[in-house]
């Protein structure tokens, strides 16, 4: 037991060695990424960044960046990093056009009865902080949800056949308005 | 005249497009196994109120619908209609293109089906639902109490065993809508007594008929 419990702080610490040489290079050190195009990991669940750690790995979810950099990480410390990065608190968003995220938040609230695109807060809490099933999306960078829901559209990233039915729903202006207002919540 | 008879009416069948004629060629409710697999399942409603997540988007938490009738009621429902309608929305028995890729198999196993309806079916139904303009009531009535009560009941009850929707505490505008498409042959799945019932009916009686339901009190023993 007195090994186990060892060998999981090591792991735990190699987990933290590569999060900050490494992941924070684009995340940042405490996952509040400066640059808008890498998704800030802060306060999200550490179940839902591992399903996505792994399926980065296994080529499910296709970036190719995530996955090269992932091809020379030990799969054991992927459950360690989520961790880590989960556990910062989220740096608040900044709302660039109040007017797109006015339009924004009855879409986020009761989404589209005419499209039939379902209300973001269903899956995604009112609030946007999200749960293990469901990513946080409060806060989250513009250009980083306006990418994933393009990625969904296009198929590129087939990792929820429900955000595909979203991503393909939304027109343009509809996206561009919830990406305003998440990174206002 | 008994050939020319036969000649036209085999030019209206050659006219009819493949999906009417299957499913005119359907046994209503006939069984099959994705159906009959989920209505065997048991449900566990605990399970159920988790797999339910991804539907409140459009449902609504409590699973209380929309007045505006998008998206109906569904709290309280019964079971075996929640199951059915529920299979043949995924299997395009019935037709209903908004709600399809989140009832598909990619977004739903057979389990998740017995879940959610086991769990939809305890939900308490409050009084709120909307109700119609209730200018013709009195129509309304002596409608429901002609064609519907057989089927639907004196409260709206409707009934479990045979597959027939609760219809009391549902929102008049869905209540409208559903009967739009029954009668007008859109939705696809329909009992055919049922759209016997409604095949005559104008626009305002269907909307005097589903204006009464949206006021029925339902029946307090599910």
């Amino acid at each position: 037991m007195g090994l186990l419990l060892c060998g999981a702080s090591a792991r735990a610490d190699d987990a933290r060695k590569l999060a900050t040489t490494v992941c924070a290079a684009c995340h940042g050190p405490d996952g509040n990424s400066a640059d808008p195009q890498y998704p800030k990991l802060a306060g999200m669940e550490q179940e839902y960044l591992l399903r996505q750690l792994s399926a980065f790995a296994s080529g499910k979810r296709r970036e190719e960046a995530m996955t090269a950099v992932l091809a020379n990480v030990d799969p054991g410390l992927f459950s360690g990093l989520a961790a880590y990065f989960g556990s910062f608190a989220a740096a608040p968003g900044k709302v660039a056009n109040a007017q797109l995220a006015a339009q924004g938040k009855p879409l986020y609230d009761d989404g589209n009865t005419d499209s039939g695109v379902p209300a973001c807060a269903g899956c995604h809490q009112p609030d946007g902080k999200g749960n293990a099933r469901f990513p946080r999306l409060a806060g989250q960078h513009q250009a980083y949800v306006l990418k994933q829901l393009a990625d969904y559209k296009s198929g590129r990233r087939a990792t929820d056949a429900l955000m595909t039915t979203v991503g393909k729903r939304l027109t343009a202006t509809e996206a561009q308005a919830l990406a305003e207002y998440i990174a206002g919540l | 005249m008994k050939l020319f008879l036969q000649m036209v009416l085999s030019a209206t069948v050659v006219g009819l497009s493949t999906s009417t004629l299957a499913d005119s060629a359907r046994v209503w409710n006939a069984p099959y196994p994705e159906k009959t697999a989920a209505l065997q399942a048991k449900g566990d409603p605990v399970r159920g109120e988790e797999a339910f997540v991804i539907c409140q988007g459009c449902h609504r938490v409590g699973a209380l619908g929309r007045a505006d009738g998008s998206y109906p009621r569904l709290a309280g429902q019964h079971a075996t209609v929640l199951i059915k309608q529920l299979a043949d929305v995924r299997s395009e028995r019935r037709s209903n293109l908004k709600m399809l890729p989140f009832a598909d198999h990619q977004a739903l196993s057979v389990q998740d089906m017995a879940d959610i309806a086991a769990y939809l079916q305890g939900l308490p139904v409050p009084p709120d639902q909307g109700q119609g303009p209730g200018q013709a009531l009195a129509l309304g009535e002596r409608l429901y109490a002609t064609d519907c009560v057989s089927c639907h009941g004196q409260q709206g009850e409707g009934d479990a065993q045979r597959f027939y929707p609760r219809v009391a505490g549902q929102h008049y505008r869905y209540l409208l809508r559903e009967n739009l498409l029954i009668r007008d042959g859109k939705r696809r799945n329909s009992n055919p007594a049922m759209v016997e019932a409604v095949r005559r009916y104008s626009d305002d009686e269907l909307s005097a008929v589903a204006d009464h339901m949206s006021r029925l009190p339902g029946a307090s023993a599910r």
